[in-house]
């Protein structure tokens, strides 16, 4: 796929549904039948909370896996009994192959009658109809097993207990594997169908049950929970597969267990230890809501989450462009970049930072539903300076707006956002309390900048030290870790925070030795530590502010 | 009789077909000394394969009989590499490598090293964990050899394995069978269609007819060993038993190509 191909199918479903969401919006499309999303979306977490989708889905699950079992098991056995012994076959296939054409779901009202409609109906419905589909598949995948891969055993000295289990049934396993998907599948599909006719409960009943009363954007909740519980199905039978069937092209990889792998290396991709940056500012807002009234737990829960996702993406989309643009290069000093240790694909890294901004998105808007519209305006600005931060011709951290750009979104835009989250409103105080965290935050970034200040250079990325000098870039170090003292203590002298947040001036010592190793060197290996100084020192102060609001909240009311 | 030593003796195999029967072989007579590198080659279809496969063990003989003496109790009589490697798909480099051990009962700890032998002999050490799905043509031809000398057979029967390869690989390939087999001495019978492989490498070329097969000249090639595959093609002899061996075969290739346009017909 060219890089537009990719661009067009990641957008064109977001053009949908906003498409969707704002046909409804004008009126142009009916609401009651077709619900935006944004209202799926918060009836699908009130259903969750209410705990009535994880009642629903879990019985559907439990007659899935239980009727799959009972099916599947014995269809396996026998059909590897059909693929190797001819009588087997003879005896079996004319029996299956006439019952295999009959939509099983037909069988129900027949199984009813002799079991009545409780939960055994359903799991033998299920059962037989699972059994049918893979006993055939099965004893076809062990007759395809290449029959001189026999002879090779043969010329071994293998006899047939040997010829059995080295030879036909790991080459009948990739087609057992593939039968098994399709059962699965199949299943899946069954139990709805089952459900709505015959069922007191799960998520078929609620389907159905949605639609006697017109509420169709129940109804498509439990839809995508229902493709929810397929895709987790495809995800746990590869994981089976890759286990099951380890040599096949599609799964030959290291041979150490995928997912550990895989979430190992995600984890350092996303760069975690960075988070601090998404998570301080979204506690000190939310900190400020605390004291201007009460705070929502789960409210502040989701923007945490959200505001990670989106740190989290604009890492990954970040390193993605600083690949593409040749600024990070293996030997470079600090760099997380999980692109150039060869664990994943440029590609890869791409995706992940859309999967972690779309994750963010759908966030924003469910936020955007209970609190109000700043969330979307504040949701739509982080995320395009997020991906803008490093890509395209006008790349912000390529133009020495790279500070800037932080300073206003990891400070005031998150802090603001936080406490409008929670209490629909964003005074000025809000936005002046978090200059000190948008002043450190920013160091961070300068501080980073600094250290790489000649290699930049070399490679023409323009940041705020490139275009300022080695003298310029110190003196505005000095600039953002005085400035948020400074303004700190303005602030409260000012009345506007409550003393008790001058505890984040204890961490002066902190800043005091990071200026004074920026001041000393200029060389990149020694100039190292003042990255961990300032993250350090953005992370404690934010906290220690943090803490003197909520001994604000403590003391008596003025 | 030592092991090793091949007597075939008017041998009848028929095969049933939609065209009725088809004999493969009819009345092949064959004697191989033991310790000698001899090759076969023939028009294709002429019934190289249903030979080594009546001496492996994989298919009955009609008439007639194929006998390889055995050696004593403990090692397999023969073993043998086929086309394209005969690779299992499903198992690792190093697990393919130790089938043949595995078949003859012995412990994983004693196979180990004898595998890393191996894929040391064939320089696949670093794909012992590989599937093979990640190798190429010519690296599973190696498996598949190294799988064959590592069971450690009397006899070695080998079904055109180097037919698919490309000439240099092939060439490589052809060395690195010189140099195992002159190190152990042990019987090995070659099935190529290519006149020049079997020249390379053969202390005797055995020519066999078309369909139904029979050993219809015998020619003793003189290089001296060790021998290299390579610089022996500028050798004049190699030229002239070229040639020989070609004025038997071509008829033999002219008379297959006849009876595959009459089942044509048919």
């Amino acid at each position: 796929m060219t890089r537009r191909d990719r661009a067009l199918s990641l957008l064109s479903p977001l053009a949908l549904l906003l498409v969707w969401e704002l046909a409804v919006a004008s009126t142009w499309l009916n609401r009651i039948f077709y619900p935006p999303p944004s209202e799926v979306l918060v009836t699908l977490v009130e259903l969750a909370m209410s705990g009535q989708l994880v009642r629903d889905a879990g019985i559907s699950l439990l007659r899935v896996t239980v009727g799959f079992v009972l099916g599947a098991v014995p269809a396996i056995v026998v059909g590897i009994l059909m693929g190797i012994a001819a009588p087997v076959r003879a005896a079996v296939r004319p029996l299956a192959a006439a019952i295999y054409p009959i939509p099983k779901i037909a069988l129900l009202p027949l199984i009813i009658v002799s079991l009545g409609i409780g939960e055994t109906s359903k799991i033998v419905t299920i059962a037989v109809s699972v059994f049918f589909l893979v006993v055939l598949n099965v004893a076809a995948s062990v007759l395809q097993v290449d029959p001189r891969m026999f002879d090779v055993a043969r010329s071994f000295g293998a006899r047939a207990r040997e010829l059995f289990w080295t030879v036909a049934l790991p080459g009948s396993m990739p087609g057992i594997m593939a039968s098994i998907k399709l059962g699965v599948g199949y299943a899946l599909t069954l139990i709805v169908g089952i459900e709505f006719v015959g069922a007191n409960d799960g998520i078929g009943r609620l389907i159905w049950q949605s639609y006697e009363v017109y509420a169709i954007d129940r109804m498509v909740a439990a839809l995508i929970v229902v493709a929810l519980i397929g895709w987790l199905a495809t995800v746990l039978l590869d994981e089976v597969e890759y286990l099951l069937v380890p040599w096949q092209a599609t799964s030959v990889r290291i041979r150490e267990t995928r997912m550990q792998h895989y979430a190992r290396t995600w984890w350092r991709a996303m760069r975690p230890w960075s988070y601090t940056a998404a998570i301080i500012p979204v506690l000190l807002g939310s900190s400020i809501a605390a004291v201007a009234g009460t705070v929502d737990g789960w409210l502040l829960f989701l923007t945490l989450i959200g505001s990670v996702a989106i740190q989290g993406g604009t890492n990954l989309i970040n390193d993605y462009y600083d690949y593409q643009k040749g600024t990070d290069r293996p030997g470079s000093i600090g760099t997380g970049d999980a692109i150039l240790q060869g664990a994943l694909t440029p590609r890869q890294v791409f995706a992940g930072g859309l999967v972690a901004f779309a994750l963010g998105a759908v966030i924003g808007l469910y936020l955007v539903s209970v609190s109000g519209p700043l969330i979307l305006w504040i949701g739509i600005a982080s995320l395009a300076v997020g991906f803008f931060y490093t890509a395209g011709p006008f790349a912000l951290a390529y133009h020495g707006l790279g500070e800037l750009a932080v300073f206003i979104f990891m400070g005031p835009v998150i802090v603001a956002g936080s406490y409008y989250v929670q209490r629909q409103d964003a005074p000025l105080g809000v936005v002046l309390a978090a200059l000190p965290v948008g002043f450190l935050v920013a160091a961070i970034l300068h501080a980073n900048n600094l250290r790489d200040l000649d290699g930049d250079r070399r490679s023409g990325k323009r940041t705020l030290a490139t275009i300022l000098g080695r003298a310029g870039a110190r003196t505005e170090l000095y600039v953002l870790l005085i400035g948020a003292y400074v303004v700190l203590s303005a602030l409260v002298v000012a009345g506007i925070t409550p003393w008790p947040t001058l505890l984040g001036l204890v961490t002066l010592p902190v800043a005091v030795r990071l200026m004074r190793i920026a001041a000393a060197e200029s060389e990149p290996a020694r100039l190292q530590p003042i990255v961990p100084l300032a993250a350090q020192l953005h992370l404690q102060t934010g906290v220690l502010m943090i803490v003197g609001w909520l001994v604000a909240l403590a003391l008596p009311r003025t | 009789m030592r092991a090793g030593t091949i007597s075939v003796t008017d041998l009848h195999v028929t095969f049933r077909s939609r065209q009725g029967l088809v004999a493969a072989l009819a009345g092949l007579t064959l004697d191989i000394t033991a310790g000698e590198l001899a090759c076969i080659v023939g028009p294709s279809g002429c019934g190289k394969t249903t030979l080594l496969r009546v001496l492996a063990g994989l298919q009955p003989a009609d008439a007639g009989h194929a006998w390889i003496q055995p050696a004593d109790a403990a090692r397999p009589t023969a073993g043998m590499v086929f086309q394209n490697g005969g690779v299992f798909p499903w198992y690792t480099v190093a697990e393919n490598v130790g089938y043949g051990l595995r078949m003859r009962g012995i412990a994983p700890a004693q196979r180990a090293p004898i595998v890393r032998r191996w894929l040391a002999e064939i320089g696949l050490e670093r794909f012992a964990d590989a599937y093979p799905a990640q190798l190429s043509g010519g690296m599973l031809q190696r498996v598949g050899l190294a799988r064959a000398f590592a069971y450690d057979p009397a006899v070695l029967l080998m079904d055109e394995p180097f037919a698919a390869l490309d000439a240099q690989n092939r060439l490589l390939l052809q060395q690195t069978l010189l140099r195992q087999w002159e190190g152990d001495g042990r019987t090995v019978l070659f099935v190529t269609h290519g006149i020049d492989e079997a020249l390379a490498l053969g202390d005797r070329v055995y020519v066999m007819s078309a369909r139904p097969g029979r050993i219809i000249a015998t020619i003793d090639v003189p290089f001296q060993r060790p021998r290299d595959a390579a610089a022996l093609r500028s050798d004049p002899r190699f030229g002239t038993l070229y040639g020989e061996i070609w004025s038997v075969l071509r008829d033999e290739v002219a008379r297959a190509r006849d009876a595959e346009r009459d089942e044509a017909d048919i």
